[in-house]
């Protein structure tokens, strides 16, 4: 996909890496909260973590791997409820944009960024309720 | 009676008046009537995305359920 490439070129990345080698799972999701504060991570209206800016190399792996758990979370609850998983994962997309804070970004096609401004009503992918 | 009405003007009608036509019960029992095409793609259309945005609107309690119960799955 285009936004995994956009992000793979930035060399700095390799540094970051090693400076950030032992990683728990607390720092985890605080090098993600800090990559999303800054625009550089966002949601996307299929429900998934999308890359924006140039990030990390420990912060694309991370995202990729949430959105893997994501991805089976989606799975387990689309054959609970005889959906498929792209249906309850954009339904869950409809949530996770109507939540996306003022500065941070989102994405509703999956390829052009928007960033949400201050006084900007929350995103609302199509078809999505409300 | 209304009906016999909108047939009777039917030879120089207008594209709207065709259209009328077609919710004429009468009518659509009539075989070789053109004007029952017309209106059939953009109804179909609509009917997707409602069913679409039906699932969608089904499933938000439990995507809701999905992000409160793995908040470090979903950060804000």
């Amino acid at each position: 996909m285009s936004m995994i490439a956009k992000a793979l070129v930035a060399p700095a990345a390799l540094l970051a890496v090693l400076a950030a080698v032992p990683g728990p799972a607390v720092a985890q999701s605080a090098a993600v909260t800090a990559a999303i504060n800054a625009g550089d991570v966002g949601e996307r209206a299929d429900g998934y973590l999308g890359i924006r800016g140039s990030v990390s190399a420990e912060v694309r792996g991370q995202v990729e791997q949430m959105n893997i758990k994501r991805r089976a979370l989606y799975t387990e609850k689309a054959a609970a409820r005889g959906v498929s998983v792209e249906e309850i994962a954009a339904a869950t997309g409809c949530q996770t944009l109507r939540r996306v804070a003022t500065g941070h970004a989102y994405t509703l096609d999956g390829s052009s960024w928007r960033v949400r401004g201050p006084g900007d009503p929350p995103p609302s992918p199509p078809n999505c309720p409300g | 009676m209304k009906e016999t009405h909108l047939i009777s003007e039917t030879a120089g009608a207008s594209a709207r008046r065709m259209r009328r036509l077609l919710f004429i019960p009468l009518v659509a029992l009539a075989p070789g009537c053109i004007q029952v095409k017309a209106p059939e793609k953009p109804i179909e259309i609509n009917l997707n995305v409602n069913v679409r945005q039906e699932v969608l609107v089904r499933l938000q309690r439990d995507a809701q359920e999905l992000i409160e119960a793995n908040p470090e799955l979903f950060p804000q």
